[in-house]
């Protein structure tokens, strides 16, 4: 899933500042999960942005509403009258969902109220880790099912670096080396020899470094 | 490993002598002084310098001007040069226009994490990592032909290194890499610092087992230690770095005005247990800002005069 | 003008803290809200006590350990954690939000709790200052 994280109030303070009329629009799919921006979050958020308005004695107007997923044309349309009757949108979507409102809603001021951080899972509750960089030329079959474009901290394909001690990164004791566990996956598949073999320099064109893509299903297409 | 000659660092140890390298960091700012004081003291003493590429992630003088200051002064450097900050493009033009400039020696480093650094709010590269750029310099060098296949007009030759860290886990691994840098087309590799002895033998032999000693130029790294608070920095602090309690033990157990004497002691005591190690090829003192004991300890551990080449 | 203080509790704590006889001891207004267990607070309900315009929330929780549901009142305390930084964020003062653990029925720890809270109240502004609240009457 795609994982976000609220900003700080004083920053969604800062950005909704020029509007007397907001509405907080949450998204129901990833960034719910990782408490960023769902049902849940869209309340909290109103409540205290309220709390900080009442405090400033300042005057506010916030309306909630949540959408199943804002990077769908056919879910923001439920939140076309809400929209209407604002002067922004803070949205608590991800950068996609951000974009679509904007897309969709042209002359209606579209904010975002989270940072969109990565594609990750839920490792466990309330931790969530960084596993994908969507690069479009997926080589987890060779690394074991460990990604080190994602995981190592140099994207190494050929690692490990020297800087791997005690099976964590040297960039943060707190981060396990993927190389570490790529070797340790490896050997308890009986695949380390894939290791062996000298990796290429990857072809980025597949990744964002090929400038924003595109996917196109035809059989979808009408 | 090739056996033309590029550079005289690969002369000295094609023809078996015991070679001996330094290290200089080029300044943070444009003096060209403070190389050519570095180079007054390492010129004659050893067979080439390493010059660092932004080391630690610190911004400083380019390696490959840093690199002509050095051959300006005499001195043949190996240059430097990680992955980091440049991309494939960047990489191979600077390896031609280094390889212009009369610089003929390479060590391929992927290069700390600029989180360590002075700028650690840059956007790292990492396009490609050291292993890619050993195969690039080979393909370069020995097929005359840039990463896209396009066959170069006068490529550049340049002798071939990278580094080691015996001392960093998966240990087991570690030789396993080393076959693939091999593999790469690395002709020399320069070690982490040596502290501890037991480690680096068990590499050695492991790396001996699976016939890669042969295969390659090993120059093992040294560092003489100041006191016993870097001993103990570089034992906690400095990442892949493996500083052994007894060495921290002997420099505490000096007065503070003996522990320079006494980290040069070891350095020796280290650089004698490597001569004795016939798949040690030379040995790399990497005295950080202390360029001034180079001289001291090559000349203490009988080194001099390094060779003289036609 | 009296202190109005909400406070969340566990059932297990007081079947039905409407009894608690603070009325003699403590000059406040108390709103009581009842929870299955501590740990069903959240982060909105809280914030929203505040902005029903109470100067503290007091969340009334289990011993640690003595949760019926293991870990309810461990959950409460983080929660409580997240709402506080919201508040200093706002700017709002964490200190006028607790959570208190409680044996079962101890009455009397409940009441020093709260009386402790209505003194510490002097140290901050009410909630919401004076100046909006003159506003909202006026």
């Amino acid at each position: 899933m795609i994982v976000g994280e609220q900003k700080t109030i004083a920053e969604i303070k800062e950005i909704i500042a020029p509007y007397s009329r907001v509405l907080v629009l949450g998204c129901g799919t990833c960034v719910k999960t990782c408490f960023a921006g769902g049902e849940d979050e869209v309340a909290t958020l109103t409540s205290a942005l309220r709390l900080a308005y009442n405090k400033d004695a300042k005057q506010i107007s916030l309306e909630e509403f949540t959408v199943e997923r804002q990077c769908e044309d056919e879910f923001i349309q439920e939140a076309s009258a809400a929209i209407s009757r604002n002067d922004a949108v803070l949205s608590l979507a991800c950068g996609a969902g951000v974009q679509a409102i904007a897309k969709r809603f042209y002359k209606v001021p579209v904010l975002p109220g989270v940072n969109t951080t990565f594609i990750g899972m839920l490792e466990k509750h309330g931790l969530f880790t960084e596993e994908c960089l969507g690069c479009g030329d997926c080589k987890l079959a060779v690394f074991g099912g460990i990604c080190p474009i994602a995981r190592c901290s140099k994207k190494l394909l050929n690692g490990p670096c020297g800087g791997s001690q005690n099976g964590t990164c040297e960039v943060d004791p707190e981060t396990e080396c993927a190389w570490q566990i790529i070797i340790e996956r490896l050997t308890s598949l009986k695949q380390l020899d894939n290791l062996k073999k000298y990796i290429a320099p990857k072809d980025w064109r597949s990744s964002n470094a090929g400038g924003p893509r595109k996917l196109v299903r035809e059989d979808h297409i009408i | 490993m090739n056996n033309g000659s590029y550079s005289r660092l690969q002369q000295v140890l094609s023809k078996g002598d015991f070679a001996v390298t330094a290290e200089c960091g080029p300044p943070r700012g444009t003096d060209a002084g403070i190389i050519q004081k570095k180079c007054s003291l390492l010129k004659d003493c050893v067979d080439a310098v390493n010059v660092t590429d932004n080391q630690t992630a610190i911004v400083r003088m380019s390696s490959i001007a840093a690199c002509v200051h050095l051959l300006q002064n005499g001195i043949e450097p190996v240059m430097q040069m990680v992955t980091r900050d440049r991309n494939r493009i960047a990489l191979q033009s600077d390896i031609m226009g280094a390889f212009s400039l009369g610089i003929t020696n390479i060590l391929c480093l992927t290069g700390d994490h600029q989180s360590f650094g002075s700028q650690p709010d840059a956007l790292n590269v990492f396009d490609i990592d050291s292993m890619n750029l050993i195969h690039a310099l080979r393909d370069m060098r020995d097929s005359g032909t840039d990463m896209s296949g396009y066959k170069l007009s006068e490529p550049p030759k340049m002798f071939i290194g990278a580094a080691a860290n015996p001392f960093a886990d998966p240990f087991e691994y570690r030789v396993l890499r080393l076959a693939k840098k091999i593999d790469a087309g690395v002709d020399f590799i320069q070690t982490q610092c040596v502290y501890n002895t037991k480690r680096f033998w068990e590499w050695i032999k492991m790396a001996r087992d699976e016939g890669l000693a042969e295969k390659v130029h090993i120059i093992a790294g040294v560092t003489p230690l100041k006191s016993a608070a870097m001993a103990k920095y570089m034992a906690g602090k400095v990442a892949g770095m493996d500083v052994p309690d007894e060495i921290i033990k002997r420099m505490e157990g000096v007065p503070k005005k003996k522990a320079a004497e006494e980290g040069i002691k070891i350095c020796l005591e280290t650089i004698s247990f490597l001569r004795e190690i016939s798949d040690v090829h030379g040995v790399h003192i990497m005295a950080i800002e202390w360029e001034e004991k180079v001289q001291e300890i090559v000349e203490a551990a009988g080194l001099l005069p390094r060779p003289q080449l036609t | 003008m009296q202190p109005n203080i909400t406070i969340f509790h566990c059932i297990n704590t007081f079947a039905d803290g409407n009894f608690l006889p603070v009325g003699d001891n403590v000059n406040c207004e108390l709103n009581m809200v009842k929870l299955p267990c501590s740990g069903m607070v959240k982060d909105v309900f809280l914030l929203r006590a505040f902005e029903s315009g109470a100067d503290a929330v007091i969340v009334m929780a289990c011993p640690e350990g003595e949760c019926r549901h293991v870990e309810g009142n461990i959950r409460a305390q983080k929660r409580v954690e997240w709402t506080k930084k919201i508040l200093d964020e706002i700017g709002l003062d964490s200190r006028r939000l607790t959570l208190v653990n409680i044996s079962p029925g101890d009455v009397n720890s409940a009441i020093d709790a709260i009386q402790q809270t209505i003194s510490s109240l002097a140290d901050f502004i009410p909630n919401p200052p004076a100046t909006v609240r003159e506003t909202a009457v006026a």
